[in-house]
């Protein structure tokens, strides 16, 4: 349980970095296709990382490393993220085998995620995220063994930033563009945010990242092209004239699981289709990444070694001009709702308790939003353009509209950035940290930084007899969940909220926010604050009528 | 020749939203120019008709929100020439500037003098008190005119002010804000911490909880303060009486040479504009 959460603790803060920065990344995107989601797909691809630990029950090292590896390569996405995947597997085949982490079992780690990424990739390029794990593992291998971890990701950090500026004159591709890699950035951007999260956790500390985190992403550690790219005008990567359509036009990715699957012979079977293929994993889960002009081809093919999933096709033509059509907006003057230049906020909201509180913190525009009635990217899109700002922070509030707002933020021209909160008060705690004056990714970070630190509850009754995390639940019986796992099962809310409570009382919370929704459920605000002054005496509490559907009482504790 | 500079023959005069200690301005060589507030038609003088205590009990049973006003620069010239009969010297340090005409006032009297000299202190409320006990000790002390004056400067740009405010709704009705106009405050149980910067306030963390506004003071004297700093600095407060004691106990822990002045209360005219449950402190290092 400590390495799974100190290990979610320390990929959330690589996680935190990269969304703060997936759209600049994005912009940056000119090579192997100008299709501008390198950032999306590094972001997401951590990001399942970060859901499979969640989900799992690994409580030592190399379970919870076999669970990293499963993460990135079932969530792996795009180009980058296969090999960002194939990184990860090479450093967690190390560390599984470790006990612990030091500078030694890093520096082979980093040795053999570097060794990794480049057997997936047939032909390696110079200038890309390959050159710079390759400059990170060699420095690495520089430092002295007896060295502390700190000086090694130091070092390896400061390689890693040299290898970026760098790719520029490695790649004409770049250079033409006048940019630094999309994936390298994006690599060294996840290792500052993992190497904050490390320091955090050497600390002792929690995973505020935050302030730290933003001053070292912010630029001034750029250096070269990137560092230009930031100062010259919010970040921004400038298209002179349209970009080169690629010759292969879809990008095609999924999953094959089978008992016995040769990935050495589908890669040659791939070979005279198409480019920028990568068939990794093991034998029985392989994950496939190709751009081609026919994927049903690819995928007919695929069937038959195993069961397909999770495919995914982009059109790299059409996501090539949107990122033309993106940067050629004019940089013009930001308009907001407020009126002083900073962002807007666009959050999905269910209850009209909840829809007030987000009002009053400041939020510019609410969606309906709710366990069954989820917005779709389009209605999304429709809300946000209505508000005529540049900068946009999207808030889900909501596991299952994550992806939907992420797809809303790829389909716009608009400076959007998602910060992917779970439920309604993680929102309402981004909501706190929210800076009307600031622009989208710095308030990303802030409100991230924010959410990271909260736990959140619900409870709400059992529409089935079910089992959920080993404890047997019957229809109608009160849940108490925190963060995903059921803590309770009892007859009344009462009960499970005692439970609740109990759970986030072991965290030794300061701060308790309860949003209820209490008509029916035969309890009242009175009682439900006799037993938080009971169950949690050291923590404040503060109650709102929040009004949401199927769920009395939702809860978060920071 | 330069002179030497002592309580003997230098006067310091402040302005009412100094917000001082009881006794404060007893002491020779020290002379205070109210601010004036009004409900509706009553016009009270700050700090000298109405207690802090009883301006509370009436701004909370009030209809209307009281406003206040500056001094006349007429008023400055009286005490002045008042100050100028038992001394030679006068420094006259005030609320600043982006806050308050107040200081304009007191530099449009001070023309007509050879030796008054006027500071905007650029911060508010018992920072101005701290920085005016902090010159009298070095006059106290004897120093030259140079030295009084380098003192002052040194107090306004490495002076710290932070004000842990129950709501930002009197500062904004008084339009007081400055750069934490922005901020949001008190929805959602958020009690802003602001600072005074550039003369004016601005936002410094929105926090949930004494815990967690504790964390953020702590952080903050941190970042202004060195271990080993000789810090001298007073707690404020506007009807609160919980976190006066804490933020006297986390500064004396933080800073082992830090030296506790007083206990000042927010008089009338800060008080309008901040609203009461408030607290701050203000520190100098030296």
């Amino acid at each position: 349980m400590i390495v799974r959460s100190a290990a979610i603790g320390v990929i959330q803060s690589a996680l935190v970095a990269l969304e703060a920065e997936r759209q600049f990344i994005n912009d940056l995107n000119v090579y192997p296709v100008p299709d501008g989601d390198t950032g999306t797909n590094m972001a997401l691809t951590v990001r399942a990382v970060v859901e499979e630990l969640e989900q799992s029950s690994a409580a030592d090292i190399p379970s919870v490393a076999a669970a990293v590896t499963k993460g990135s390569l079932m969530g792996a996405r795009g180009n980058s993220g296969v090999i960002l995947s194939q990184i990860v597997r090479g450093i967690c085949d190390v560390w599984g085998q470790a006990d612990s982490l030091d500078t030694v079992v890093f520096k082979h780690a980093v040795a053999e995620g570097q060794a990794a990424a480049y057997r997936a990739v047939k032909e390696p390029v110079e200038g890309t995220m390959l050159t710079v794990i390759r400059e990170m593992a060699t420095a690495a291998q520089a430092v002295p063994d007896g060295l502390g971890l700190e000086h090694l990701l130091a070092a390896v950090e400061e390689a890693g930033r040299v290898a970026v500026e760098n790719t520029t004159a490695q790649l004409p591709a770049l250079q033409k563009a006048g940019v630094v890699d999309a994936g390298g950035y994006g690599l060294l951007v996840l290792f500052r945010g993992l190497a904050g999260g490390i320091d955090d956790l050497m600390r002792g500390g929690t995973f505020a990242a935050g302030v730290r985190l933003a001053a070292r992403a912010a630029g001034e550690a750029l250096g070269g092209a990137a560092a230009a790219l930031h100062a010259r005008g919010e970040q921004r990567v400038e298209v002179d004239e349209p970009s080169e359509l690629s010759e292969y036009r879809y990008c095609t990715s999924f999953l094959i699981t089978g008992d016995d699957v040769d990935r050495d012979a589908f890669s040659a079977f791939l070979e005279p289709l198409g480019d920028s293929a990568l068939v990794v994993g093991d034998d029985r889960t392989v994950k496939v990444h190709v751009h081609v002009n026919d994927p049903g081809i690819v995928l007919s093919a695929a069937v038959r070694l195993g069961s397909v999933g999770d495919v995914e096709i982009n059109d790299m033509h059409v996501q090539t001009r949107q990122r033309d059509e993106r940067l050629a907006a004019p940089a013009a003057a930001t308009v907001t709702a407020g009126g002083d230049g900073g962002a807007v906020v666009v959050a999905v909201v269910a209850g009209d308790g909840n829809r007030r509180l987000f009002r009053d913190l400041g939020c510019h525009a609410i969606v309906d939003g709710g366990q069954s009635m989820n917005p779709s990217a389009a209605q999304l899109l429709t809300e946000i353009e209505k508000l005529g700002a540049e900068e946009v922070v999207v808030l889900p509030n909501n596991g299952n509209v994550i992806l939907t707002a992420e797809q809303a933020a790829g389909m716009s021209a608009l400076h959007i950035a998602v910060v992917p909160s779970r439920s309604i008060p993680a929102g309402l705690a981004a909501m706190v940290a929210f800076d009307p004056a600031g622009d989208a990714v710095g308030n990303a970070r802030l409100m991230q930084d924010a959410i990271v630190e909260v736990r959140c509850a619900e409870i709400t009754h059992a529409v089935r007899d079910s089992e959920l995390d080993g404890v047997a639940v019957s229809k109608g019986q009160a849940m108490g969940i925190v963060d995903g796992r059921l803590v309770a099962a009892t007859d009344d809310i009462e009960t499970a909220f005692a439970g609740v409570l109990e759970e986030f009382g072991r965290g030794e919370p300061e701060y308790i926010t309860v949003l209820t929704a209490l008509n029916g459920w035969g309890t009242t605000r009175e009682s439900l604050e006799a037993i938080a002054t009971r169950v949690v005496p050291e923590a404040e509490i503060s109650f709102h009528d929040g009004g949401q559907p199927l769920y009395p009482i939702l809860a978060s504790a920071e | 020749m330069t002179q030497s500079l002592n309580l003997e023959n230098t006067a310091i005069v402040c302005d009412s939203t100094c917000d001082p200690p009881d006794g404060f301005f007893d002491r020779p060589g020290l002379y205070m120019v109210p601010l004036k507030v009004h409900f509706g038609d009553e016009t009270f003088r700050d700090a000298v008709d109405l207690t802090y205590r009883e301006f509370f009990a009436k701004l909370e049973a009030s209809e209307v929100l009281p406003t206040t006003s500056q001094p006349t620069a007429g008023e400055f010239v009286a005490v002045y020439e008042e100050a100028l009969k038992q001394y030679e010297h006068v420094f006259s340090l005030h609320i600043s500037g982006e806050m308050s005409g107040t200081v304009r006032a007191a530099q449009q009297a001070a023309e007509q003098f050879e030796n008054v000299y006027v500071y905007d202190l650029r911060t508010v409320t018992s920072a101005l008190a701290l920085g005016a006990d902090r010159l009298r000790a070095h006059l106290e002390a004897g120093c030259t005119l140079e030295e009084a004056q380098a003192y002052v400067r040194h107090f306004i740009d490495h002076s710290s002010l932070m004000i842990h405010a129950a709501t930002l709704e009197y500062l904004r009705r008084g339009g007081r804000i400055g750069r934490a106009a922005s901020f949001v405050g008190g929805v959602f149980d958020i009690k802003p911490l602001i600072i005074a910067q550039d003369g004016t306030l601005a936002g410094y963390a929105k926090v949930r909880g004494l815990k967690k506004a504790m964390a953020a003071m702590e952080r903050f004297v941190e970042e202004r303060s060195k271990p080993d700093d000789e810090l001298y600095f007073c707690v404020i407060d506007a009807i609160n009486d919980v976190e006066p004691p804490l933020i006297r106990e986390m500064i004396e822990r933080l800073r082992p040479n830090a030296h506790y002045t007083w206990l000042g209360h927010v008089a009338a005219v800060v008080g309008t504009h901040i609203g009461p449950g408030t607290s701050a402190f203000a520190m100098i290092a030296e």
